[in-house]
């Protein structure tokens, strides 16, 4: 008797747990089931009608469905919480694509750039980053680098001149011998910085950029100067990058030769940017004439030295697809923005 | 310098194409820039002959021709008049691209066919200098001789192949057709053929050189002079060979005497003058140096005043020639001419620089001078030029020939170490490749052991040394050697320690923070136009630019003195192009000369500028960014009012670290943003980056941090508007003493009720102890006494 009237109100508890919709509806199922005139609570008092030797067995049955009803109802509750919950945050959402907010970071220009990631590559190899003036003497521009004045040589770059004997430095390569003449070697220096030339067009800027490099070691060599040029060209350009050497002339660097590196944009299978070639004309190298070290008072018995030298501007429109080189001095915002 | 390919073939045995050739001579150092094929343009057109000529049926001004192109007989209608039957023209057929663009096909004209069109000199892509008839308006009616079919380039010599190389300035002796001959041959491993220099004399003539002229040089500018006379001159067009060549390379044919010259300048590279014997005066020439007063009309139409820096070649009376730079009209070859003296010269190349500058005249003469003609070279393109007087039959060559040295070139002897030129190059290079290879480009060597003999010729002024020869051999061998060797880094290099430039890693830390906060970076140019001074109202004095003696254009002539300059011209710019909301910063240098005019080098100093033009931004954001990057050094600075003339007097400051003003930053002057085409609300700051770059590195040292809470305390005072925020937080953290922790500023209140000029100001007080929880009369005392010391320093009452 007892026992089927706890299987129905087992299932019709059980009934309305499924059918419950809301938090109420569970909370009313509870206080039917489990309240202090609940129907288990009643059930439970109507054990005193039970036979003693049946009351063991009908206490376990009665727990069993306490327990089951209220597990049935925990489950639903915390259902029905989820389901709450999603309506919620789902009401909640937003339009992600709308823009951020708060002020918004601004950019380098490339040229610093590429200046700051050649000083990194470059101090890693053991160089030291040096400067020298921009407005410089005829002597370290010209003459200490093996220049001298009324030579053909002076026939490869339009200077500007202050007067006889000032001048804007043409070259980085001014720098050589001031270094040359206060530093002991071994050593090795880059030296980033602005050079100027009495050349505009579309491709040439009268104020642009350049990097000097310089090892003065005891043993180096054409070799050494490959192994270097390649690795500070692998950093910058991508480590599938090679270089090529052909034969040149400048008067600082016996012998010389304009360095050629795999095109970065094709590596090397030819496009726009190397006119289909796959390598582009990058460098300017060579081992120091002995005739420069002897000029800035270092042993050319003792010492050797190689040198080379490349245009930043050049290097900082490969390295950030740049088509025109006057956007780099223009400083228009939506250039800037663009190096974001 | 421009050469040809068949110029090359008569001086050595090429064997190879004229690509394959290029690409040779450019992996040894000869840069071939450019390879024109003459005859690009002028295939599918051959030599016709006219057979018969009839009247169009339907076009009165068309007539259709019956043309033996040699294989056959075809049908060409055309409206030239100056076509008859009989005459030898050129006929562009079906697939002929011509120079000016035009491209062939058969074609029906008013219902006639015609299988192509007659061409005229300029569609040829040749003028009346290269060829008779070559200039008129009409057909081009071809020499008689001519054969019908023959492939017009081959009838015309227009089948050339000619190389633009790029020289470089150590090799003068390459700007001649000899000189490539000579790399050519070290390339190939061919030898040079000699050059033809024989020349008919009558030897039972009695007349020699000295009975037409006299050389005299007075002056050590000229190396050597020689001259030699023909008589008999017949000046005439040029044989088509020679016209060939010359125009091939640019040079436009004249007439038998100044194109023998011009031949021999570009295959010898001997710069050659003509004169008329009957002009020049006295019988005499002499090399002198020119005088204050003179001056002489020359060939491209000018008269130059002369002086003592520059050489000439006179007569007796007058000058006839700038020496090596330019020819004067009284004494050069004219139709008339009967006699004529050649001179083939070495003079001084600074000379010849100077003058060729002096005046802004380069010719191919000069230009070859100054670059320097060897000693030796005179007597080659003499003779070259007498030999090709006899080829010509234009004259007879005097017996006797003027030769005035002051300096000879030798073959020069040095010696040369297998080992160091292998240490330099940094491969293994067999001795006997050396020998080859230096053997090859004339430098006669022989090897004993580790030692190399050499025997340099005159025209190689430029090997001297192991260096010099190290290159000489590595081009040969090809500079493919290091493609195959891999890298070593440190084989031979010493490591050594590398060091960041302490300012631009300081500069680098401002840069990265200002891109942080929305600021941009710019690079402008250092170049500015002369009135940078007056535009930031700079003082001249302070401010003494440094201007370029020859600019490009005024607006690009002097230094900056300033980096105000290109911020405030770069917001302007933005502002044409109509961006908006505009934060710049640029790290750069300032240019300012000691004194004037400049003796010594100017004083150069780094600077960061910062411009802002954006809505709502104001002084204390310019302040904070200031403050942010100050605070990344150890920089102790202390604010006053700046008194920088292009920022607003009263909306300006400066930052003082002891005596160095390491920032002065505001508004800009409302005068200087009018002079800038600028809106007034515009900030700037410049920062001191070199200054800053030079103290010791920011140290820390942390305060023991209270484990007692902090009390909070708001206080309002009124002041007269002189009293400054910053005397007020002074006051209040000496008052405070050591329980102070912070004191801030949140507001400022001005009203009517406050009394005029008088102003609220509101502070949060924060208070803190190390060793207890403060209690309300511990902080009470200390609020009372922040309050009396505000009432008796400043006057101030409690709100």
């Amino acid at each position: 008797m007892l026992l089927d009237e706890l299987k129905s109100a087992q299932a019709q508890a059980e009934q309305d747990i499924v059918a419950a919709q809301s938090m109420k509806e569970i909370n009313e199922i509870r206080g039917k089931v489990f309240g202090k005139s609940g129907i288990l609570t009643s059930l439970s008092r109507g054990m005193r009608d039970v036979a003693p030797e049946e009351r063991p067995k009908v206490g376990a049955l009665i727990n069993e469905v306490r327990t089951a009803l209220e597990a049935a109802l925990e489950d639903k509750q915390t259902q029905l919480e989820q389901a709450e919950l999603n309506l919620k945050l789902e009401s909640e959402q937003i339009d992600i694509t709308e823009p951020a907010q708060g002020k918004c970071k601004g950019a380098l220009h490339p040229i610093p750039s590429v200046i700051d990631r050649l000083c990194d590559i470059c101090v890693e190899l053991g160089f030291s980053v040096v400067e020298g003036p921009e407005v410089e003497s005829d002597y370290y521009n010209f003459e200490a680098m093996n220049i001298p004045k009324n030579h053909p040589s002076r026939d490869m770059q339009d200077t500007f001149f202050i007067n006889d004997n000032i001048l804007l430095r043409s070259q980085t390569s001014a720098v050589q011998a001031r270094e040359m003449e206060v530093k002991k070697p071994p050593f090795k220096i880059i030296c980033p910085g602005k050079t100027y030339r009495n050349d505009s067009d579309s491709t040439h800027s009268p104020v642009f950029h350049q990097l000097e490099g310089l090892v003065i070691d005891e043993n180096v060599s054409m070799a050494d100067l490959k192994s270097m040029l390649t690795i500070i060209m692998k950093r910058l350009y991508g480590d599938d990058t090679v270089i090529r050497f052909r034969p040149s002339f400048f008067p600082f660097t016996e012998p010389s030769i304009e360095v050629d590196v795999s095109c970065p944009t094709c590596h090397g299978k030819g496009c726009s940017l190397c006119k289909g070639t796959g390598m582009l004309e990058l460098l300017g190298a060579g081992i120091v004439n002995p005739k420069v070290l002897e000029m800035s008072g270092i042993d050319s018995k003792k010492y050797r030295g190689f040198a080379f030298g490349f245009g930043l501007d050049r290097t900082a429109m490969i390295l950030n697809s740049i088509g025109n080189i006057k956007y780099l001095y223009k400083n228009d915002k939506r250039f800037l923005e663009q190096m974001k | 310098m421009k050469v040809t390919y068949n110029w090359l073939k008569e001086m050595v045995d090429i064997n190879v194409s004229p690509e394959e050739l290029a690409k040779k001579l450019t992996s040894a150092g000869m840069e071939v820039e450019e390879i024109i094929y003459q005859n690009e343009h002028l295939h599918h057109v051959v030599v016709g002959k006219i057979l018969k000529i009839e009247k169009h049926p339907q076009a009165d001004r068309l007539v259709v021709c019956q043309v033996d192109i040699g294989s056959e007989v075809v049908q060409i209608i055309t409206a030239a008049t100056n076509v008859f039957e009989g005459t030898l023209v050129p006929v562009s057929l079906e697939g002929a691209d011509l120079c000016n663009g035009i491209k062939i096909s058969k074609t029906k004209m008013r219902g006639v066919d015609s299988c192509g069109m007659f061409c005229s000199g300029e569609e040829l892509g040749i003028d009346e200098n290269y060829m008779e008839g070559a200039g008129v308006h009409g057909i081009l009616i071809l020499p008689n001789e001519l054969k019908p079919g023959t492939p017009i380039d081959k009838a015309l010599m227009l089948d050339d192949v000619v190389f633009d190389i790029g020289i470089t300035p150590n090799r003068a002796d390459c700007m001649s057709v000899i000189g490539i001959a000579r790399e050519v041959c070290a390339l190939l491993g061919r030898e040079l053929k000699k050059l033809n220099l024989s020349y008919d004399i009558d030897v039972y003539a009695k007349d020699t050189i000295w009975d037409y002229v006299n050389v005299d040089v007075k002056t050590p500018n000229c190396y050597r002079y020689m001259a030699s006379a023909v008589t008999n001159v017949k000046i005439e067009r040029s044989p088509l060979w020679m016209r060939a060549r010359l125009n091939a390379v640019g040079v436009k044919p004249i007439n038998t005497m100044v194109d023998i010259t011009n031949y021999v300048l570009i295959e010898c590279g001997q710069p050659m003058h003509a004169f008329d014997q009957a002009n020049i005066g006295g019988q005499k020439i002499i090399v002198r140096q020119g005088k204050e007063g003179e001056s002489i009309d020359v060939l491209n139409h000018n008269t130059y005043n002369l002086d003592e820096s520059v050489m000439v070649i006179a007569d007796a009376e007058r000058p006839m020639v700038i020496a090596g730079v330019i020819g004067g009209t009284d004494s050069c070859i004219t139709d008339q001419t009967k006699t004529c003296v050649f001179e083939s010269a070495v003079f001084d190349l600074k000379s010849i620089r100077l003058t060729s500058r002096k005046y802004g005249v380069r010719t191919d003469s000069s230009a070859r001078y100054a670059k320097g003609v060897n000693v030796a070279n005179a007597e080659l393109g003499m003779s070259r030029a007498l030999h090709l007087v006899s080829k010509l039959k234009c004259g007879k060559v005097v017996r006797g020939r003027i030769d005035i040295a002051s300096k000879e070139n030798k073959t020069r002897h040095i010696t040369g170490n297998v080992s160091t030129i292998n240490d330099i190059l940094g491969v293994t290079i067999a001795s006997q490749d050396m020998v080859r290879i230096l053997n090859s480009l004339g430098i006669v060597t022989k090897c004993y052991g580790n030692k190399l003999e050499c025997d340099v010729p005159p025209y190689r002024e430029d090997i001297e040394n192991d260096y010099d020869l190290a290159e000489e051999v590595i081009r040969m061998y090809g500079y493919d050697v290091y493609d195959r060797l891999g890298y070593n880094l440190f084989e031979h290099a010493t490591i050594t320690e590398g060091q960041h430039h302490p300012r631009l890693w300081l500069e680098r830390k401002f840069r990265n923070a200002l891109v942080q906060d929305g600021y941009f970076e710019n690079v402008s140019y250092t170049l500015v136009s002369g009135d940078i001074n007056q535009k930031l109202l700079l003082n001249e004095e302070e401010n003494k630019l440094v201007r370029i003696a020859n600019p490009i254009g005024e607006e690009i002539s002097c230094m900056r003195t300033s980096l105000a300059h290109s911020l405030l011209q770069n917001i302007a710019y933005n502002l044409s192009l109509g961006n908006k909301d505009l934060r710049f910063f640029e790290c750069g240098r300032t240019y300012k000369a000691k004194s004037l005019p400049l003796e010594e080098l100017p004083i150069e100093k780094n600077m960061l500028g910062i411009v802002v033009y954006e809505n709502g931004y104001n002084f204390f954001n310019l302040k904070a960014a200031v403050e942010n990057v100050l605070n990344m050094t150890s920089c102790e600075a202390k604010i006053e009012r700046s008194n920088k003339p292009f920022l607003h007097p009263g909306i300006s400051a400066d930052y003082k670290c002891g005596e160095e003003v390491v920032a002065s930053f505001g508004k800009v002057h409302p005068v200087v943003c009018k002079n800038y085409d600028l809106p007034e609300n515009i900030f700037y700051a410049e920062i001191n980056t070199e200054f800053l770059a030079e103290l010791p590195v920011k140290k820390y040292s942390v305060n023991a941090i209270s484990k007692f809470p902090i009390v909070d305390r708001d206080l309002a005072v009124v002041v007269d508007e002189c009293v400054t925020c910053g005397e007020l937080l002074e006051s209040i953290k000496s008052s405070c003493g050591k329980l102070y922790y912070d004191a801030s500023l949140f507001d400022v209140y001005r009203s009517e009720s406050l009394g005029q000029n008088k102003k609220s100001m509101a502070f949060n007080i924060k208070l803190s102890d190390l060793e207890k929880t403060l209690t309300d009369e511990d902080v009470a005392v200390v609020m009372k006494k922040v309050l009396k010391a505000l009432e008796y320093k400043f006057g101030a009452s409690l709100r």
